[in-house]
């Protein structure tokens, strides 16, 4: 007897449950966006395409201060997170078996396991205390969490990558007279770079969407594109604020997007 | 000169070891094109690597021209291989993959283009200099891969079955090709394969390996008429056994009449007899030969030759084979009976299996 495949686009009732969930998911960021464009400041009430609440969001200093703070957050905090988890993922496919593999898995996808307002909690008490020891109050603490919660974005596209790599490449550099150091640098680098590439973006994206943490572990007057915005939701709901939004959300799915054409890219 | 010496390497330890290279013994000359043959598993391609430096054996050495290598790593032993896959870099033009190995040498960048662009000539590859490796062809890939072993200048180049991968007429056409590189450049090759054929036409050498351990190291001419055992007379070619039994410098088979044999002196008892089927002569009573006679079972149309399945008045049965150019006059048919001839000079005498089970 033939196999026949289930395929759950025969259920009945598929079609309409998939339209509603798009509808659900998409129509309040289209109705966000539109409104960005809504030269009235009215939701609901359509008043002409118009850029002025970008035009005033560029104008307002503050803004242009948190979004400053979300780059510098978000570029660093992507950089360091990648350089760990290039490192955990080298060790983890090369050379041999490490002892409780598993254990260390857990470590590094910790920040998927454990609530975000734990953690936020927690280096919020120990953070506190640096900041009164050291009497430093920079960015660098928010740099410091960051980190720490996007280890496990960069790690997943780079150790796929290196999990798809022909070991046998490394042993024929190794044949060709190239040392542990030029192994890596003109071969294993390279052909992992489209995943270091891809894990850097995206956590460079968890970075930049982040609030919770940066709410707790945040200076006074320190604000990131996230905690701006939900600043000013509480005082007034301006048009401004779409505007912003939409920067964010083009900034992001650009992001993702590159960094999905890059993994998608043959080795 | 590459002298192997009571070479072994186990992996594990305790009741899960597993013994893949068992004492092994031999010395490759200079310029010699040194095939390694045997089914998968035999510990071919453990030696090759422990050769290479990819493993460390567990005991014996290693002597490249009188120095002991088996400590050095692969990236300072003066051996370069020909992988399976090919392992060509990916990212990486034809022609950096050929300087990769120069370059990592820390040759001068001129000396590196010239010797790139002399390799390329050779495989006749130089025309795709600048395509990236991964928009070649199996057989192009192949070349390359050659031409990247060979840049840094070898002292011998191993190869691990570089042409299974290719398809019968490009792998013919290759084996044609490796044969005539190694002889122009009198480069020792040590080259390992499962493929009988392969090994007999393009090696000076070969060794047939089994279970770890060499079985026979000899020229193909040799193994083919000569075999040590009777591993090595079922995998090299087709070979009809016989049981036998030898004493006085006579050989008798199963219910046929003795042959002077000079070999059936050093033996005797039960005795295993090798006879190769093209020297089966059927349908005439030849001389120095054992005559017996067989019932046609079956015949097998090869172009060339046909294979002719014959039962013995004995009970045994023999393959034999007839040559089908137009002066062989013999028409067989099946269920008919015809003489047979065994001639004295084709029976070997194989040792008893006994003292050599793996």
């Amino acid at each position: 007897m033939a196999e026949r495949k289930f395929s759950v686009r025969h259920v009945p009732g598929a079609a309409p449950i998939a339209i509603v969930t798009f509808i659900a998911l998409y129509a309040p960021i289209v109705i966000l966006i539109a409104n960005a464009f809504n030269a009235g400041p009215v939701i609901g009430r359509w008043e002409g395409f118009s850029l002025r609440w970008f035009a005033s969001a560029m104008q307002n200093e503050a803004f242009r201060n948190a979004a400053l703070n979300s780059l510098i957050v978000a570029m660093l905090a992507a950089l360091f997170s990648t350089l760990l988890a290039v490192m955990a993922a080298l060790a983890i496919t090369r050379g041999r078996r490490l002892k409780g593999e598993g254990g260390i898995f857990v470590v590094l996808n910790q920040p998927l396991l454990v609530p975000e307002i734990v953690l936020a909690i927690a280096l919020m008490i120990v953070l506190a205390q640096i900041k009164q020891a050291t009497g430093y109050h920079g960015l660098a603490y928010m740099i410091v969490a960051h980190s720490t919660f996007c280890i496990p974005f960069a790690f997943m596209p780079i150790r796929a990558r290196l999990e798809g790599m022909d070991l046998t490449l490394e042993t024929a550099a190794m044949d060709l007279y190239a040392g542990r150091f030029y192994t890596f640098r003109r071969v294993t680098l390279p052909l992992l770079a489209p995943g270091i590439l891809a894990g850097f973006m995206l956590a460079f994206v968890v970075s930049l969407d982040n609030v919770v943490v940066s709410s707790f572990v945040k200076s006074p007057g320190q604000e990131t594109l996230p905690t701006y915005l939900m600043g000013e939701l509480r005082r007034n709901l301006s048009s401004e604020i779409y505007a912003i939004s939409a920067l964010l959300l083009f900034a992001s799915v650009t992001v993702v997007a590159a960094s999905w054409l890059i993994t998608r890219r043959k080795p | 000169m590459l002298e192997i010496k009571s070479l072994s390497k186990t992996f594990g330890a305790g009741v899960a070891a597993y013994h893949a290279l068992r004492s092994v013994d031999v010395t490759v000359e200079d310029g010699e094109f040194f095939t390694l043959l045997g089914p998968s598993g035999c510990g071919k391609t453990t030696l090759l690597r422990l050769i290479a430096g990819f493993e460390q054996p567990t005991g014996g050495q290693l002597v490249l021209d009188g120095q002991d290598i088996a400590a050095i790593p692969p990236s300072r032993r003066p051996v370069n291989t020909v992988f399976q896959s090919y392992a060509l870099f990916p990212h990486m033009t034809v022609a950096q993959n050929v300087a990769f190995g120069l370059e990592a040498r820390g040759t001068p960048a001129r000396d590196v283009a010239a010797r790139v662009e002399e390799v390329l000539q050779l495989v006749q590859m130089d025309h795709l200099r600048d395509r990236k490796s991964a928009a070649l062809s199996g057989g192009q890939q192949q070349r390359v891969a050659l031409a990247r072993a060979l840049a840094p200048r070898p002292r011998i180049l191993l190869l691990d079955e570089p042409l299974s991968a290719l398809d019968l007429k490009l792998r013919k056409e290759m084996q044609a090709e490796l044969k005539r590189l190694q002889r122009e450049m009198g480069l020792t090759f040590i080259f390992v394969t499962h493929d009988q054929d392969e090994a007999l036409t393009m090696s000076d050498r070969i060794a047939v390996m089994e279970g770890g351990r060499l079985q026979q190291v000899a020229a193909p001419r040799d193994l083919y008429d000569h075999p040590a055992n009777r591993f090595v007379a079922g995998f090299i070619g087709e070979t009809n056994l016989l049981p036998g039994e030898a004493g006085n410098g006579q050989l008798r088979l199963a219910g046929l009449a003795p042959a002077p044999i000079a070999e059936a002196g050093a033996e005797s008892g039960a005795v295993t007899v090798m006879i190769r089927p093209e020297h089966v002569v059927v349908g005439q009573e030849a001389a120095n030969a054992v005559h017996t006679s067989g019932r046609v079972d079956e015949l097998i149309f090869f172009g060339t030759d046909t294979h002719v399945k014959l039962s013995l008045p004995g009970g045994g049965s023999l393959t034999a084979r007839t040559q089908n150019s137009l002066h062989s006059g013999t028409h067989l048919t099946e269920g008919q009976t015809v003489p047979l001839s065994l001639p004295y000079e084709a029976l070997r005498i194989l040792p008893d299996e006994a003292a050599h089970a793996v």
